[in-house]
């Protein structure tokens, strides 16, 4: 058999396989969600199997619709607080803002950092994660949790790991349901929520934030970024 | 090159870090009127560089190859067991 003969012989079997063709359309792993079988009670999983697909819609609209937004594994899910007794269950959410660094940023207190972050991204991500209204009126949701992270400063020295601050911040069921009903604004969520921070792995302890409305989220355009075939943002 | 830019891009921000103090009220009122204070610039002209001679367009596999790429390392960050239960 000549070579070009074998080679063609192998292109027909690799594209029959799969292994050659048109480049995959990205998509967003479930990884992001932690998985059933990983809560330790059975509350945490009735609802991770029963809200299963509002989590993979929340996985892929952030995915699709905020590529600056970088979510990590496992960060999707009806997780427990920590400084919760009870098995109270908050739909939580952890993403990693990816930003320039900005010597102006660095340069404000902590609180301002925080309070900036969270007037850019909780309501709006509160507002995704409550997409279901179905998941808004189940009386086992106890609240949300929503955890922002961004890189504190780059790394000065060759080795050097860079830093991340981070803020958690846990909104109760009926904050939520206020703000989202347009009773109370993000001010008054930050009021009312519990709101930690840490500095890379030190904690910071709870914070307080003065929070604005902030529209970067529904205003704020990648150059030129073009969406897979088939998605749309709100 | 880009190893270079990057620890050059650090090395400044260090710099104006050290010396400057606190953010002024000026600084701060810029960051609340909504300052173009992300990376995703650097993601658009990354991926225009990567496709000369076609049309400019970032797709979401080009954003994700572009944080690889840049990727600064493991970081130094709160674990999720510090914060939540399974």
């Amino acid at each position: 058999m000549s070579v070009s003969r074998r080679l063609a012989l192998a292109m027909v079997v690799a594209v029959t396989l799969g292994i050659v063709g048109p480049p995959a359309a990205a998509a967003p792993s479930d990884d992001r969600i932690l998985a059933v079988d990983q809560y330790t009670t059975d509350k945490g999983r009735t609802l991770a199997r029963t809200y299963w697909p509002d989590l993979r819609t929340l996985n892929a609209g952030i995915y699709h619709c905020l590529p600056w937004v970088e979510i990590q594994k496992q960060s999707i899910g009806f997780f427990r607080p920590k400084h919760v007794a009870q098995d109270d269950r908050y739909l939580s959410l952890r993403i990693y803002i990816e930003q320039d660094p900005s010597p102006s940023f660095a340069r404000l207190p902590v609180e301002k950092r925080a309070s900036a972050m969270f007037s850019r991204y909780v309501g709006a991500m509160l507002r995704r994660m409550t997409k279901s209204p179905t998941l808004l009126a189940d009386d086992s949701v106890d609240g949300f949790t929503v955890i922002l992270e961004w890189l504190k400063q780059v790394p000065t020295a060759a080795g050097e790991p860079p830093t991340h601050e981070t803020i958690a911040v846990f909104v109760p069921k009926p904050v939520a349901a206020d703000y989202l009903s347009g009773q109370i604004s993000i001010p008054d969520v930050a009021t009312r929520a519990r709101v930690l921070g840490w500095d890379g792995e030190t904690s910071l302890g709870a914070l307080r934030l003065s929070a604005w409305e902030d529209n970067f989220i529904s205003t704020y355009k990648v150059k030129n970024y073009e969406l897979e075939p088939g998605v749309t943002c709100p | 090159m880009r190893t270079h830019r990057r620890w050059g891009l650090a090395a400044l921000a260090a710099m104006v870090i050290g010396v400057s103090g606190c953010a002024t009220s000026e600084e701060w009122a810029t960051w609340k009127a909504h300052p173009t204070h992300f990376a995703s610039g650097d993601h658009a002209s990354f991926s225009m560089r990567n496709r000369e001679g076609s049309a400019a367009r970032v797709t979401r596999n080009d954003i994700t190859r572009a944080r690889d790429e840049a990727w600064w390392g493991k970081p130094i960050t709160v674990s999720q067991e510090q914060i939540l239960e399974r």
